[in-house]
């Protein structure tokens, strides 16, 4: 459930905060329909919420985007935050679909951005190229997390490993959308990952 | 122009009365907005009257303005943008130190302790 519309009543406003917070946004990335809209509501604690980002008409024009049937000149953002108060942090999570053809609007989307968790499926796992090309072309760090059952054999991370050909350094965890200790758990990889990247030459 | 082939891009009635673009370039998707006393003035669209009106309880980002008013954050920039210089909205840039919504271009990677407390922040969240 990628771009579903809004729903008919505008959620009432949980506006920020008192005291000074820094407000601080990571990415959560991969194809459509990975389960991106459903990790940020799993973990956000404002209803989440949507907007859909005009592409271009020099995109429009060369791109006629048919998503679920119906033609979208469109890409849809979903976002959720938490309050992160010991540390006066606030921490919005933007959900986007990281695709090729909305490579002209996802450097604003990446404006600012700490870094990427990207989440992939093992049954479409060349949708993520992609993604990871725009994430990595961005300069963001980031972390893969693996849709994955408790089931998987754990000899399956090493092959997506592999097969995403990641950097050594790029963690790789699995990650459950509907579970909140598990979404929380990979957030927390990628700020570990993030701190130790601080400072490290990018390449 | 293959804009009429389709459903517009953004309804005209949003058109932030005649001005093409942001006033000021500082305003973020994490930039907060909180609507000062000050009365809307006739020039103001019915959108930027209701960007005040959310915003007269207290702040929010242009992101969730955008998506409260279900308009393109691109659009709920502008629109905050020449509220902001005519004095109905302040904004409040992401991170304090950074001077009053001053985009930083370039500024490269964030800062370590920033990220520390990202971090340290998520270890305690429940």
């Amino acid at each position: 459930m990628v771009s579903s519309p809004p729903s008919s009543s505008a959620p009432s406003p949980v506006y920020l905060p008192d005291g000074d917070f820094d407000l601080v946004k990571i990415l959560i990335v991969g194809p459509f329909g990975i389960g991106k809209t459903t990790a940020i509501e799993t973990v956000s604690e404002i209803r989440s919420l949507h907007t859909e980002e005009p592409m271009t008409q020099a995109a429009a024009s060369v791109d006629d985007l048919v998503v679920d049937g119906k033609s979208t000149t469109t890409v849809a953002i979903d976002f959720g935050r938490i309050t992160l108060g010991g540390t006066r942090i606030v921490l919005y999570l933007f959900g986007t679909p990281g695709q090729e053809r909305f490579r002209v609007i996802w450097e604003d989307i990446a404006q600012g951005a700490l870094g990427a968790l990207v989440l992939v499926d093992t049954r479409r796992l060349d949708a993520s190229f992609e993604v990871m090309d725009l994430v990595e072309d961005a300069g963001l760090d980031y972390v893969v997390a693996l849709n994955r059952f408790p089931d998987t054999p754990a000899h399956e991370l090493d092959l997506v490993r592999k097969k995403l050909d990641l950097e050594d350094h790029t963690p790789l965890v699995t990650c459950d959308a509907r579970d909140r200790t598990s979404v929380l758990d990979a957030l927390r990889t990628l700020a570990d990952h993030l701190v130790s990247r601080a400072g490290a030459d990018l390449s | 122009m293959s804009r009429g082939q389709g459903r517009r891009l953004v309804p005209s009635y949003l058109a932030p009365g005649g001005s093409s673009a942001p006033t000021r370039n500082s305003l973020q998707s994490l930039t907060a907005l909180i609507a000062t006393s000050l009365p809307a003035k006739p020039h103001h669209t019915p959108a930027q009257q209701r960007l005040l009106d959310l915003t007269a309880k207290g702040p929010l980002t242009v992101a969730e303005s955008a998506g409260y008013l279900r308009l393109p954050m691109g659009v709920c920039m502008m629109l905050a943008s020449q509220l902001v210089d005519d004095g109905n909205l302040m904004a409040r840039a992401p991170l304090s130190g950074v001077p009053d919504g001053i985009r930083t271009p370039g500024a490269g990677r964030p800062d370590k302790s920033l990220l520390e407390r990202v971090r340290d922040g998520l270890l305690t969240a429940l």
